[in-house]
């Protein structure tokens, strides 16, 4: 009998300021949504564990997009004439639109790094329209990954984005799934990892707003010791700005939790999950 | 015989020189890098993946694409066979955010070359103390 995963994976066309996007999206299981954001410069297979793990799928509908110009999202029309800078604006007004596509209740977002940023643009935005935010390797101020070395064609923009990354992994994880998540950092069109930085570490600046959030949705920040981009004291920090948060640090591991080191990233995530199914 | 003294130095040299992987990631590593851990300093030379000279007489005509300076104590932590958080990979030590590490010079090969490049500096937790 065929080893055939539960992952079911479809395009939805998503309409967002006058553009026809064609996302992609992988989903599995029943229940509260919960839509899991990749980090910059790779797609939704980082989440492919968390998709699996019945343990998860049985009380969530677990649903990963690529975001547009990402793994199998097309880019929008034009794109080969303007160099790529995400937006907060248009990352969390995109999402928004995606679930409402899907017509997702009050989803849960769980996004990592660039995608843990942006759930502090939601929580400021979009909190009446969501149930609970996991900010994932996620601060108010995450500077110094801009860079042009990212994106130049004297290097291979794959070698060079995958391996700058690959040190943010924590040395416990296993290296198979360390290389799977280089693997995934290799292959994203020229500039992308890049041109998602700029929202990572130049538009999202959140330091004089983290504490003018209402508090009316839970935020759950998660991060890993060997996160040198998003240190636990810079999670603490921002943290301790927004009410009605709460802050879990995670032993052995780094920025890439759900890929890098399933397991343990599930010994924490489990409890967080817990609470908010019994919040409703 | 202790870290980063020329022992150790001829014996990372080995190691590098040994791996079958540098040899295939590595083709292309060709440059001369300075390695400084604290006041001691070395000139690397990668040629295709191999390191055929490691100079320790570094004075004013020494020449390097280039440099990599940090204090021992900092290498120190990076070369620990689980090397504590911040101080597992260079760019984490040489983030500005951290600053452990400064990498200075014509880095355009060390990034055209990173994966290798970091390849064997990670060999540098096998050397035999």
């Amino acid at each position: 009998m065929a080893n055939i995963e539960p992952i079911t994976g479809r395009y939805v066309r998503v309409p967002y300021e006058g553009e026809d996007y064609r996302v992609f999206y992988e989903e599995a299981g029943q229940g509260i949504p919960l839509v899991c954001l990749h980090t910059a410069g790779t797609d939704t297979r980082e989440w492919r564990h968390q998709l699996c793990d019945i343990d998860i799928n049985s009380d969530f509908r677990v649903i990963a997009l690529d975001l547009p110009r990402h793994g199998k999202s097309i880019p929008p029309q034009g794109w080969w004439k303007e160099e790529y800078k995400l937006t907060a604006k248009f990352y969390s007004e995109f999402l928004m639109a995606f679930c409402k596509e899907l017509e997702l209740d009050n989803p849960v977002i769980m996004g990592s790094s660039m995608g843990g940023n942006i759930c502090l643009h939601l929580a400021r935005n979009f909190s009446s329209d969501l149930r609970a935010l996991i900010a994932i390797e996620a601060c108010d101020y995450s500077p110094g990954w801009w860079l042009d070395w990212l994106w130049n064609p004297h290097v291979h923009g794959g070698e060079a984005c995958a391996t700058s990354v690959y040190g943010l992994m924590a040395p416990q994880s296993p290296e198979e799934y360390r290389r799977e998540t280089w693997w995934y950092y290799s292959q994203s069109g020229p500039g992308i990892f890049k041109g998602d930085l700029y929202f990572y570490s130049v538009d999202h600046d959140f330091r004089e707003m983290a504490e003018q959030l209402s508090g009316d949705i839970p935020v759950y920040f998660m991060t890993g010791v060997y996160d040198f981009a998003c240190t636990p004291e810079m999670t603490e920090k921002t943290a301790r700005k927004v009410k009605n948060s709460e802050c879990i640090i995670m032993e052995e591991i780094g920025h890439f939790p759900m890929c890098e080191n399933p397991v343990t990233f599930k010994k924490y995530l489990m409890p967080v999950l817990a609470k908010i199914r019994q919040t409703g | 015989m202790a870290a980063f003294d020329t022992g150790w130095m001829e014996r990372w040299q080995a190691l590098v020189n040994q791996d079958s992987v540098t040899k295939i990631i590595g083709r292309h590593l060709t440059t001369d890098v300075l390695l400084a851990f604290g006041d001691t300093a070395y000139v690397v030379s990668f040629v295709g993946g191999t390191i055929p000279q490691v100079l320790s007489n570094i004075g004013p005509e020494s020449t390097y694409a280039f440099a990599l300076r940090g204090p021992a104590e900092t290498w120190a932590k990076f070369i620990q066979p689980v090397p504590p958080p911040m101080y597992n990979d260079i760019w984490a030590m040489a983030h500005p955010l951290h600053g452990r590490l400064q990498i200075e010079g014509d880095v355009k090969v060390m990034w055209q070359n990173l994966r290798a490049f970091t390849w064997t500096l990670d060999l540098m937790r096998n050397v035999q103390e």
